[in-house]
């Protein structure tokens, strides 16, 4: 689906990335881990064509085996902060992309208002983001990322910004989505307990400079996923970011 | 409507200076000709409404018309140094220069070249008032989150999109500052313009009404010329807040 080869990003003299190489499948969760300022958070903006200017990156997007010009319409890209704007209702928000790519205004408000009721936002399609929760914004940004039918997404931390019940309550409710619509999924997040919780599949970055050190696939069911079972997982993934972190 | 008690403060002050000023024109004696009392003007400004609203009224069209010529400029001119940093770095210093020039200076010149019409006032209302709306404008422009620009590149947007969607809207709050600054620099400039030479307007008015020693009348244009900039002001204010209600979420935020 989409394949990264030899990506090495660097900031002047500085290497951040270096020759960092992953694949993504479709119908997969795969998560970015490791500590922040190793680069996790470029490798998703250069997929997504948003690499900071001040940062020269080298290396090939390949979609579907062709090599691919960024940003791309299969990948979708949802940022760290929420950045729905304020001074767009709920719905003209969730459209946007939509409209960018350059569907009718009124073919894109049909489409995002049928899905409002699955976000949990139905009613809420008026309001203005300052109006909603944490969580019903975070759950708008995702309904703005997923509308569009891209079939990569591209996640930057989605849910760092949220406490912690709403936090457990959107990782849940992501899987489902996701079950629903088959998407090839990258998530970067700095939480293993998150990762271990969501993914098929966790890579493991390490610094200095950043590259991918181990790739553990979990087969673990989801609704199987518990302490218990996740324990040992976790444990060899807490020992090996703790040993990356100097 | 606004509470009492806050604008109390106001209409003691107010009171006050103008309550001083009357009484020491009347214990002094001061002649009418060197300080009229504010009665006085108030009476030059009775006797002589349906004069100076004429003038007024001429006065309200060249800085309208040069306001929103202005307003124009200044959209066009933000617009072209946004997305052109080479006119940027060739225009910004040509721009603050032209607010270095006194106007005093230069108004009789525009009169010189462009003669008693309505060309040179208009442009010397634009000169005046175009500047703190580029200068606001472009410090709107950059006050656009930069993960707002990214969600919108990620989308394939080009940079006129994220202009159109992102950066002229979050340059809103800040458009509207440097109006309402331009709006009371709007009428002092034209009655500028008019003193250098015109037919009418309250800067021939105030003119004439000095040179026959009317001090009162001198007085009373210039309470219509701020109640002129007070109108302005409040229309703006009427718009901003008519057209804002998605909007002022953003400067509150």
């Amino acid at each position: 689906m989409l394949e990264v080869q030899g990506l090495t990003i660097r900031a002047g003299t500085t290497t951040l990335v270096e020759d960092l190489s992953l694949d993504l499948a479709q119908g997969r969760l795969t998560c970015l881990i490791g500590p922040s300022g190793y680069g996790k958070s470029s490798v998703v903006k250069w997929l997504s064509g948003v690499l900071a200017p001040e940062l020269q990156a080298e290396g090939t997007a390949i979609v579907d085996g062709r090599s691919a010009a960024l940003p791309h319409r299969d990948i979708a890209y949802q940022a760290q902060q929420d950045t729905l704007f304020p001074w767009l209702t709920i719905c003209e928000n969730a459209r946007l992309g939509l409209e960018v790519g350059g569907m009718d205004r009124r073919a894109a408000n049909d489409r995002v208002r049928g899905l409002f009721p699955a976000f949990g936002l139905q009613g809420h399609e008026d309001s203005f983001p300052d109006q909603l929760s944490g969580g019903m914004r975070q759950r708008a940004a995702f309904l703005r990322t997923i509308v569009q039918e891209a079939r990569v997404l591209l996640l930057d931390e989605p849910f760092s910004a949220l406490d912690a019940v709403t936090r457990l309550r959107m990782q849940d409710w992501l899987i489902d989505r996701l079950a629903e619509r088959p998407r090839a999924v990258l998530m970067v997040t700095h939480d293993l307990y998150e990762a271990t919780q969501m993914a098929d599949r966790v890579l493991v970055m390490a610094g200095g400079p950043g590259r991918i050190v181990a790739e553990i696939s979990i087969t673990t069911p989801r609704a199987d996923r518990t302490e218990a079972t996740l324990a040992e997982i976790r444990s060899a993934l807490k020992s090996m970011l703790l040993e990356e972190t100097p | 409507m606004m509470n009492f008690w806050y604008i109390f403060p106001a209409l003691v002050m107010m009171s006050a200076f103008l309550g001083g000023w009357e009484s020491y024109v009347a214990l002094t004696d001061a002649s009418p000709l060197v300080l009229p009392a504010p009665s006085d003007v108030l009476n030059g400004l009775r006797v002589e409404r349906s004069e100076i609203g004429r003038h007024a009224l001429a006065t309200l069209g060249v800085a309208g018309v040069g306001f929103s010529l202005s307003v124009i400029f200044a959209f066009a001119v933000s617009i072209v140094l946004h997305f052109s940093g080479w006119l940027r770095r060739g225009l910004l210093p040509l721009l603050i220069a032209s607010q270095t020039v006194p106007i005093v200076a230069l108004a009789p010149l525009m009169v010189l070249w462009f003669g008693f019409g309505l060309l040179p006032k208009v442009l010397l209302v634009i000169l005046v008032t175009f500047f703190p709306m580029v200068i606001s404008l472009m410090s709107g422009y950059a006050s656009l989150p930069r993960a707002f620009r990214d969600q919108l590149v990620s989308l394939g947007a080009t940079r006129w999109v994220v202009f159109r969607r992102a950066t002229l809207p979050s340059a809103r709050a800040q458009f509207f500052a440097g109006l309402r600054i331009s709006a009371t620099y709007a009428i002092v400039a034209t009655i500028f313009a008019e003193y250098a030479g015109a037919r009418r307007g309250l800067g021939i008015y105030i003119l004439s009404a000095k040179n026959n020693f009317r001090a009162d009348l001198v007085l009373s244009a210039v309470l219509v010329s701020a109640g002129l900039t007070l109108a302005l002001l409040a229309a703006i204010h009427g718009i901003e807040r008519a057209t804002s209600r998605r909007y002022r979420r953003v400067s509150d935020a």
